[in-house]
């Protein structure tokens, strides 16, 4: 007991060094996790980013507002020529945090290194890449074997390395005998960052603290407008184990942003506090009901379209989402403007519950289904009615509804029950089913085991090359990416078009026409898609810049400033 | 007892065996595709199979299993899929922050446990008693992530007193002007609440086994005796009860004490104490076969040894017991 009296009463004392101001204008920033390694080939989840995105640079990237893409590690627009399908890249001058120049050499060893090791995040986007050759130290020419759409949009975004850090690394990879899994197990203790911060110290677990890369080319650059910075001499990302620690650290100023979505629960707390600005942005998320179109009942698009009918979303976005979201028409949601197909569905018009009941009725017995007690009486009042009776007499069989568990994603457990509610409206017996996610992802995606799922992405490519991915009848076979087995000759053509479209105009229309046909085919439903609301202290630093995807942005972190006070002094 | 030793130790062999097999076997039972969180919807199928061959997870899983078995006895335990890093390089990072928190924590609440167990069934049925043993019964039954973020919220936000979560304070760790000593206080204030609400949580475990056990030894003839003889009551508590009647305790200390180095991923959620429990749901989760197992393994081996320790450790105690 002494000693327990001792150490609680020596750690109350508060630490001598609390008091000293090393950290007037160092961000930070609160995270749920820390990123998986360093290692660009191997850390590809979202955690991971928030800290890879400020070392490895790409050569174009996505500007606020339009999300069109501006050169970045590029000095202009890729020149594109037709007769050898070849893009010409002009490259800024740059530096590496070593100090040593960012040049041709380092894209050609990136791309080449994409395409020797078929690095699994990255090969898809230089497969069609046929030659990468530096000319000169500024210059990059890229040969295509067919013409992709994807190349400036997804492959020129690609993060590059440091080919003098990376050459004797994969050598080394080369020379064993599984030299993809060497390359994915290399431990970097000190990335080349040719961003605005480079790594000073990790402490796994604890935090990461960045400093300010010196060599960072936007230093006193105006990009497209915006004065670059970085205008803070560091961050630290702080690990928190749960959101109710890392809101209370941000309510207690431990740190000054929290970098993830805030439930709305939490949102009633934080409002109260002049301190904390509350952000809502549009996220590239597709929260989804998906069909197994492979077998009864689901490949009836009539039955599927009655479902369609019957899904409230907005009932969805306003009780579960608690408004904190909004409805989805289209796949490629709203945000997104330039591939967003604005275009309503029937059954996306706002209708009573009678009245959706009344349609997806209508729908069915158009189709040839039938009921001995129907859904709807004489005078159009709904009543509870008997099992759904296919067009043969046969029972529609009871149904399940796979969803993520409670514990994962409370918002899409709770969409999947109440359209179980709604199926049971027409007599269709289904049931939610909370499962593992990746339990759930290995009957869907594995072995296509299941009638019907709710899933979701919530960090989609802004280029909509997951639109084909998604539907293609060549990605039906068992892991493929069509998880429905859609299956349309028409679809299958346009995405072929579209991919190989480098007008975007007529790629946009391409894809918009895509959207229309599985609008209106009902593969997949799209529901809703979730406001992404973000948190941040506007006491010690402003100049936070929204766009798709939240505050939390690469442009932000280039642009911030202290707010005033000690902060703003330290910066002077 | 060299035989006896030996004897253990080739039983922990077999089991340690046994184990190795269930965990392989139930790993790869288990729902999930580790290499699906790595591949981007636009990878073909035959690159996601370049992918797992690479991993070593395209060969039949008998081959996988005495591949997992020869590496297991050179103290290989591959790679983690989720860090790249060897997987005894990321339990070590991790091992060290779970013992520091969970082994003191258990120690304090044993000692709390025996020293509170004894005075409750010294006095037995008083008010002394009544309270201990109805604190321990409630503290027993509380629900964790409940206590721990209620203490939190009030001595970490409310009252401001101690850190809200972590094991450091980067405020601390990276300023240039901190010295070792700041760095230590700094683990100590971090380590208040987590262990505060860890020792409320197990130090009634203990005094109830300590109390029960107590009393029985209490009702012993060599008691009786040595009160006859006119020893104080402090002397007869002291040192002819108590120390007959810890020998239950040792075994259940000896335990929690093996099990401490698979920490709480509970508690070290909560209090984002960067610890091995929280990486062995992580591990489960997302399907890193190498590091669950070899987490999991870890465990049972520790287990294993501590009974082996504690057996011998009654032995030690206990002069009747001899192998």
């Amino acid at each position: 007991m002494t000693v327990l009296l001792g150490v609680m009463l020596l750690a109350l004392a508060p630490p001598a060094a609390q008091a000293v101001e090393w950290d007037q204008n160092v961000l930070k920033i609160g995270v749920l996790e820390e990123p998986k390694s360093l290692n660009l080939w191997l850390a590809g989840d979202a955690w991971s980013n928030h800290v890879l995105q400020l070392f490895y640079q790409q050569l174009y990237v996505n500007r606020p507002g339009d999300l069109k893409k501006v050169p970045w590690l590029a000095a202009g627009e890729p020149q594109y020529d037709p007769q050898t399908l070849s893009y010409t890249v002009d490259l800024r001058p740059a530096r590496w945090s070593d100090g040593s120049p960012f040049t041709a050499q380092d894209v050609v060893f990136t791309g080449q290194l994409i395409q020797k090791f078929k690095v699994p995040r990255f090969f898809s986007l230089w497969s069609f890449v046929k030659s990468i050759e530096a000319v000169g130290d500024h210059q990059v020419r890229f040969v295509l074997n067919r013409p992709d759409a994807s190349f400036t949009s997804r492959t020129l975004a690609t993060p590059m390395v440091q080919k003098k850090q990376w050459e004797p690394i994969v050598k080394q990879c080369l020379a064993t005998q599984k030299p993809l899994a060497s390359l994915l197990r290399v431990s970097l203790d000190q990335p080349a960052s040719s961003g605005p911060f480079v790594l000073k110290s990790w402490r796994r677990g604890v935090f990461i603290h960045l400093e300010r890369n010196p060599h960072f080319f936007g230093q006193g650059l105006s990009l497209d407008g915006r004065p670059l910075g970085p205008h803070i001499e560091g961050i630290v990302f702080k690990v928190y184990g749960t959101s109710d620690a890392a809101i209370l650290a941000l309510r207690k100023g431990t740190i000054d942003f929290y970098w993830n979505n805030v439930q709305p629960g939490y949102l009633r707390d934080i409002a109260g506090d002049p301190a904390i600005q509350v952000f809502r942005n549009q996220k590239s998320a597709l929260y989804f009901m998906g069909f197994n179109l492979r077998r009864p009942p689901f490949d009836d698009p009539a039955l599927r379209r009655a479902v369609a009918m019957l899904v409230d979303k907005r009932f969805i976005v306003t009780r579960v989402l608690q408004n904190a979201g909004e409805v989805m028409t289209a796949l490629v949601p709203a945000g997104n403007a330039f591939y967003h197909l604005d275009q309503v569905a029937p059954y996306d018009q706002e209708l009573t519950r009678g009245e959706r009941v009344q349609k997806a009725y209508e729908i069915l017995v158009e189709a040839g289904y039938t009921w001995e007690v129907k859904p709807m009486d004489h005078a159009g009042r709904m009543q509870a009615c008997s099992c759904l009776l296919r067009p043969d007499g046969t029972e529609v069989p009871p149904l399940t509804i796979l969803t993520p568990p409670a514990d994962y994603d409370p918002q899409r457990a709770m969409s999947g029950m109440m359209i179980q509610e709604w199926l049971g409206q027409v007599g269709i017996m289904a049931a939610a089913r909370p499962m593992a996610f990746g339990a759930m992802l290995e009957k869907v995606k594995g072995h296509h085991d299941f009638e019907a799922f709710v899933l979701g992405y919530g960090n989609l490519a802004l280029d909509p090359a997951w639109v084909s991915a998604f539907f293609v009848s060549k990605n039906a076979g068992k892991g493929g990416w069509n998880m429905s087995g859609y299956d349309n000759p028409l679809f299958d053509t346009l995405a072929d078009k579209a991919a190989k479209t480098l007008d975007p105009g007529q790629r946009r229309e391409l894809v918009l026409q895509m959207q229309s046909i599985v609008q209106q085919d009902v593969p997949f439903l799209p529901l809703y898609n979730p406001l992404l609301v973000e948190a941040a202290r506007n006491d010690r630093f402003q100049g936070w810049v929204p766009m798709v995807g939240g505050i939390g942005n690469l442009w932000s972190l280039c642009q911030l400033r202290p707010s005033g006070g000690p902060a703003a002094e330290a910066a002077r | 007892m060299a035989r006896y030793v030996t004897s253990r130790l080739a039983q922990i062999v077999v089991i340690l065996f046994m184990i190795v097999t269930i965990l392989f076997v139930l790993f790869r039972l288990a729902p999930g595709d580790p290499v699906s969180r790595m591949v981007d919807p636009s990878l073909s199928p035959e690159e996601a199979a370049n992918l797992i061959a690479q991993l070593g997870l395209d060969k039949p899983i008998g081959q996988q299993y005495l591949q997992y078995l020869q590496n297991f006895v050179q103290g290989n335990f591959g790679h983690s899929f989720h860090y790249g890093l060897p997987v005894g390089q990321v339990i070590m990072a991790k091992l060290p922050n779970t013992i520091l928190l969970f082994t003191t924590a258990m120690v304090l609440s044993a000692l709390a446990g025996i020293a509170w167990g004894k005075v409750a069934a010294w006095k037995k049925g008083q008010g002394a008693d009544m309270a201990l043993t109805v604190a321990a019964l409630v503290t027993h039954t509380l629900f964790l992530p409940w206590l721990a973020l209620l203490v939190i919220w009030i001595f970490g936000y409310k009252l401001d007193w101690l850190p809200i979560n972590g094991m450091i304070s980067a405020e601390v760790w990276l300023d240039p002007a901190s010295g070792h000593l700041d760095k230590a206080l700094d683990v100590a204030y971090h380590m208040v609440l987590p262990l505060a609400t860890l020792f409320i949580m197990h130090f009634g475990s203990y005094l109830l086994v300590m109390r029960s056990s107590m009393l029985q030894t209490l009702r012993e003839d060599y008691i009786i005796t040595a009160r006859a003889k006119g020893l104080t009551e402090r002397k007869i508590r002291n040192h002819h009860a108590a120390p007959n009647a810890w020998l239950p305790v040792i075994t259940s200390v000896g335990l929690s004490l093996a099990f401490s180095i698979n920490g709480g991923a509970l508690t070290e959620t909560v209090f984002s104490w960067p610890g091995i429990g929280r990486e062995l749901v992580m591990a489960v989760s997302q399907n890193d076969y190498p590091l669950a197992q070899a987490s999991f393994l870890l465990i049972a081996m520790v287990v294993l040894f501590a009974n082996l320790v504690v057996d011998l450790l009654y032995a030690y105690f206990d002069p009747r017991i001899r192998y």
